[in-house]
């Protein structure tokens, strides 16, 4: 029973030994006694380590991406949007965000994931230019406009995979836009001072992508998750978790405050680090569409990785 | 450009206990460095363990929605978020595998293989994907689970114990029994 023990304990040293980078030969090395009956097993463990380290496929990571940062988005909105905004005065967010709900939360709902070549997409750009319009503080806005460049690579990776070349020239476009206005939010010079008067400008100079009339406006919350009943830790039913709103500012800080739920804990360095994420994962997914697209769209993707590219270099550099 | 954070390596820039109290408070950042920590790592776990590429894919996506959902009651009483995110693939695995009730696909293509330029190179990976998948099949319950975790999900025996609620020593004595079955089913031609 204590030989079992032992030995179970010399192959948990081997296997960790072997996940840090060691040979099968230098664990037996030091266990020359137990050799014989550990080198099968090592090697069995070395050949199932190289077997599983499969590798998600880099369009599906950005669109999981994607449809991740949406949900968790809409999930920090649900939990915020409270009387903390009506107490800092946003009337004005608050009357925009009653006629969406009038109008059409239904639509919104479709609207959040939906793609360029749907009738939903000019709602979801009308919504993200509320979204960024509502986003009191320069560091808040960056951070949403990263997370819209996210939704435009995953949108070209999209339009590629149908073949639709035009559709990525568009939507590489607004990637550069979006792109633009982080690396001016960003810049030092201009992180309290420059708005972010990108966006209508996307939707002006494009009359098929016009915002929608206040009649026509929906609510700007996206597409929250599939509400399951999953089982999660210890074997119990998922609970919703409470809504635990974030504290607000102290009264006295009303007028001043950049209050901004996605980045109040979300420094710049932070920003760094998702966007150094983004730059590395979004190449990565525009590289393997572009491996299978067909040469139609090849063209049009080399320009998208350039923008990419060069857009993230500026942002990362800004933020140094 | 600078230098770009460790992937799968981990975030060094803050320590995970750090992260996750402010995931729980709503940090979106914070969330999103958790997410790109583990993203691989789960899908790997899903993978071997139903062996669908799709159906992966669908389950991966899900466990983070989910953790969404369920961070908030998420406590760090001993137990690191690592075992509570894989406790919740591992629950969505058993749930799956009980409805669906029917063999395993084994079938993966190409494009789930680590980058390999080499087409022999991918052949003989392929083959040892799958037949590691069916393999993992013929093993009990437990033994399926560790190997899962303790290979795809790239996890530490400590971790194993508190995603399956035993002792390091059991989970030793059962990562054992596991290598020896493994071996032992893939010898067999």
């Amino acid at each position: 029973m204590k030989k079992n023990s032992q030995f179970e304990n010399i192959l948990d040293e081997c296997l960790e030994r072997l996940i840090k980078g060691q040979t099968v030969a230098q664990c037996l090395e030091s266990y020359p006694e137990q050799a014989l009956e550990l080198e099968p097993l090592l090697r069995t463990a070395q050949a199932t380590r190289e077997a599983a380290a499969i590798t998600p496929r880099a369009d599906f990571k950005a669109r999981a991406r994607y449809e991740f940062r949406s949900a968790l988005h809409a999930e920090v909105s649900q939990k915020t949007r409270s009387l903390s905004a009506l107490r800092r005065g946003w009337v004005v967010a608050l009357m925009v965000i009653g006629i969406l709900l009038v109008s059409g939360g239904g639509v919104a709902l479709a609207a959040g994931n939906s793609m360029p070549d749907s009738p939903l997409y000019r709602a979801k750009l009308a919504i993200e230019q509320v979204q960024l319009d509502l986003t009191p503080s320069a560091l808040g806005k960056a951070q949403l406009c990263a997370d819209l460049a996210d939704r435009r690579v995953a949108e070209i990776v999209y339009l590629a995979d149908k073949g639709d070349a035009q559709q990525v020239e568009v939507a590489t476009q607004r990637l550069d836009e979006r792109l633009t206005a982080l690396v001016g939010l960003v810049s030092t010079e201009g992180v309290e001072t420059v708005p972010v008067e990108e966006a209508p400008r996307l939707l002006t100079e494009e009359p098929a992508m016009a915002p929608p009339s206040p009649s026509e406006a929906i609510e700007p919350v996206p597409v929250s998750p599939t509400e399951t009943t999953t089982e999660v830790a210890a074997g119990t039913t998922t609970p919703l978790p409470p809504t635990e709103a974030t504290p607000p500012p102290a009264a006295e800080d009303l007028d001043t405050a950049t209050w901004d739920v996605s980045t109040k804990n979300g420094d710049r360095a932070d920003l760094k680090v998702k966007i150094a994420t983004d730059a590395a994962t979004h190449l990565e997914a525009l590289q393997s569409v572009l491996e299978k697209a067909s040469p139609s769209v090849q063209s049009a993707l080399h320009q998208a990785i350039i923008v990419s590219e060069n857009g993230y270099r500026k942002a990362l550099a800004a933020l140094d | 450009m600078p230098e770009l954070p460790a992937r799968n390596g981990g975030y060094q820039v803050q320590d995970e206990e750090s992260l996750v109290q402010r995931a729980k408070q709503r940090d979106e950042a914070a969330f999103a460095q958790l997410y790109e920590e583990y993203f691989d790592k789960i899908y790997r776990y899903v993978t071997i363990r139903i062996g669908d590429k799709m159906e992966a894919e669908d389950m991966t996506q899900q466990v983070f929605l989910n953790a969404i959902k369920a961070i908030s009651s998420f406590k760090w009483k001993g137990v690191p978020f690592s075992a509570w995110l894989f406790r919740i693939a591992h629950n969505q695995v058993v749930d799956y595998l009980r409805k669906s009730k029917k063999r395993v696909s084994v079938r993966l293509e190409e494009s789930l293989v680590a980058s390999d330029s080499d087409p022999q190179g991918i052949f003989e990976r392929k083959l040892n994907i799958e037949r590691l998948i069916s393999a993992t099949k013929k093993l009990t319950p437990a033994q399926q689970e560790v190997i899962s975790l303790r290979f795809a999900g790239e996890m530490s025996v400590a971790q194993v114990a508190k995603v399956m609620g035993r002792s390091e020593g059991a989970i030793k004595a059962l990562q054992h029994s596991a290598v020896v079955a493994l071996r032992r089913v893939l010898s067999v031609p």
